[in-house]
């Protein structure tokens, strides 16, 4: 065996960008929109601390062709989040025996995901109705 | 006597060879055989090797994707080469590499050392719950407690996951993939007792939390083992005990 | 026999379970959250243009539940996206890890309780 010399190919450091990485590159990034949407918030809790002038700037902004377009490519990035986001989490759980055999994480994926279509759609409910 | 000659279909072989008495970096060679309907990217190996370059090396034992010997970079994805089949794959030349992640030894053979003491490393036995004698009798295991754990029995070893995982790729440390499906073998084994010990490998850096649940490695596997849900499983328990551990009685096994 | 060497156990449950809690909450209600505040509001589709009216805010932010509400997102949803992005600079290589940690992890820190000191000043 003296003529062992083990050679370590280096890892492409751009591997996150090419097939079959992409696909999970995208889905890390979806979940910084998470952050970005809670950035926006935290942007309106500070002008509103500021007081009237400040948040009514903010709700200006909040207005503006730049700020919808944003909100739509952060509600597109999220609602891309939420679907992986439910093909992960049977990932995270135990194998779920009934009758003997696996409930398939596909059926779990289904199920979570309609759920938080439901919650979602219950708190937009909500809240028109609490609008009127 | 003239003969009309047969024209014979090819396929060309792109080999990544290496010699680490000679070479000092892996190159390709490139090795044209006969293609056949029914032949496996093994078998070219194996037609390169008996008759084009017998210096060719790679492992191989069973030829039906039960012993775990022949994974390797086809076309860029691991795959074993007994299971891969020339007819399904695309027209052009076939790229073979030794798994990704691997040192390379020779050729297309790469290190398992360190593979081998990660299984090792979790306690990969049944750890009775009681002391029990022959005397008492087997376990009995319900079709529903065997469910449990199956998948994870199925693992041969093939290391295929590791290839695919780009976590070990950036970190060798990494438990990894099949390792991780072993200990989530016996951890769900209604017979074992030995969950905390298993566990309690598992809570560094290098153990779960390398993971971030890119999930490749079961896209991979062969025999349908779902590693990733052996990894990401344990980092739910390895959370929960992180706090819960101070509740734990002492000496409780 | 196994010869385990006990690992230096991660604090990365912490931050994980965290993450958890920022994924589940923005994955049940982050779409609805967006619509309404984003894009209903503002545009007054559906919703009246005074729905985000300072008044309206205000008595949100002031009433003991929406700072509950209002810590829980703003929190929640940074500490989701630190670990997100902290994994995904990791995986770009793009500077040293403890550098990363700051600029993600600490970030959510003050952002958490910069939250809280704003609702805390904003009154009941």
């Amino acid at each position: 065996m003296s003529e062992r010399r083990p050679y370590r190919r280096p890892m492409p450091p751009n591997w996150w960008a090419h097939a079959p990485y992409r696909a999970y590159t995208a889905r890390e990034l979806s979940g910084v929109a998470v952050a970005i949407y809670g950035a926006v918030l935290f942007a309106g809790l500070i002008s509103l601390w500021r007081g009237p002038d400040s948040y009514d700037a903010y709700l200006r902004f909040l207005r503006s062709p730049v700020s919808l377009l944003l909100h739509a490519l952060l509600l597109a990035a999220v609602l891309y989040h939420v679907v992986t986001w439910f093909q992960t989490l049977p990932k995270t759980m135990p194998k779920l025996i009934l009758d003997g055999k696996q409930v398939p994480p596909q059926k779990i994926t289904q199920i979570a995901t309609l759920a938080a279509g439901a919650c979602s759609l219950a708190l937009l409910l909500f809240t028109l109705w609490v609008a009127r | 006597m003239p003969e009309a000659a047969i024209a014979e279909k090819t396929v060309e072989l792109r080999i990544l060879r290496y010699r680490p008495a000679s070479d000092d970096r892996p190159s390709f060679g490139s090795f044209e055989v006969p293609y056949a309907e029914d032949m496996s990217v093994l078998q070219a190996l194996q037609t390169v090797k008996d008759t084009l370059d017998g210096t060719l090396s790679f492992r191989w034992s069973c030829r039906m994707a039960v012993c775990g010997s022949c994974g390797m970079m086809i076309n860029g994805k691991p795959r074993l080469a007994c299971n891969t089949f020339l007819r399904n794959l695309p027209p052009g030349p076939i790229t073979i590499e030794p798994l990704n992640n691997f040192p390379i030894e020779r050729d297309l053979v790469v290190t398992v050392g360190d593979f081998v003491k990660k299984i090792e490393s979790i306690y990969p036995y049944i750890i009775p719950k009681e002391p029990k004698t022959i005397a008492d009798g087997p376990y009995l295991q319900t079709p529903a407690q065997l469910a449990a754990y199956e998948s994870f029995s199925d693992c041969i070893n093939c290391m295929l996951c590791y290839a695919a995982c780009p976590q070990f790729g950036e970190n060798p440390d990494f438990i990894g993939p099949g390792a991780m499906a072993l200990l989530q073998r016996y951890n769900g084994d209604s017979r074992d007792g030995g969950r905390q010990k298993r566990l309690d490998t598992i809570h560094g850096e290098d153990g779960v939390w390398s993971c971030t649940a890119v999930g490749i490695c079961s896209e991979v596997c062969p025999k349908h083992v779902d590693p990733a849900n052996a990894v990401n499983q344990n980092k739910t328990n390895s959370a929960f005990d992180f706090f819960l551990r101070f509740l734990r009685k002492e000496g409780a096994r | 026999m196994s010869d385990a060497v006990q690992e230096k156990r991660s604090i990365s449950p912490i931050f994980w379970l965290l993450f958890g809690a920022g994924g589940m909450l923005s994955a049940l209600f982050g779409p609805a959250l967006i619509l309404i505040t984003g894009l209903l509001a503002p545009t007054g589709y559906g919703l009246p243009e005074s729905f985000e009216s300072y008044g309206h805010a205000l008595a949100f932010a002031q009433n003991p539940i929406g700072k509950l509400v209002l810590l829980a997102v703003v929190s929640l949803f940074f500490w989701h996206g630190a670990e997100r992005l902290y994994l995904t600079l990791k995986d770009m290589r793009a500077g040293p890890l403890l550098v990363l940690k700051f600029a993600t992890y600490g970030v959510a820190a003050v952002v958490t309780l910069a939250t809280f000191a704003l609702l805390l000043a904003i009154g009941f």
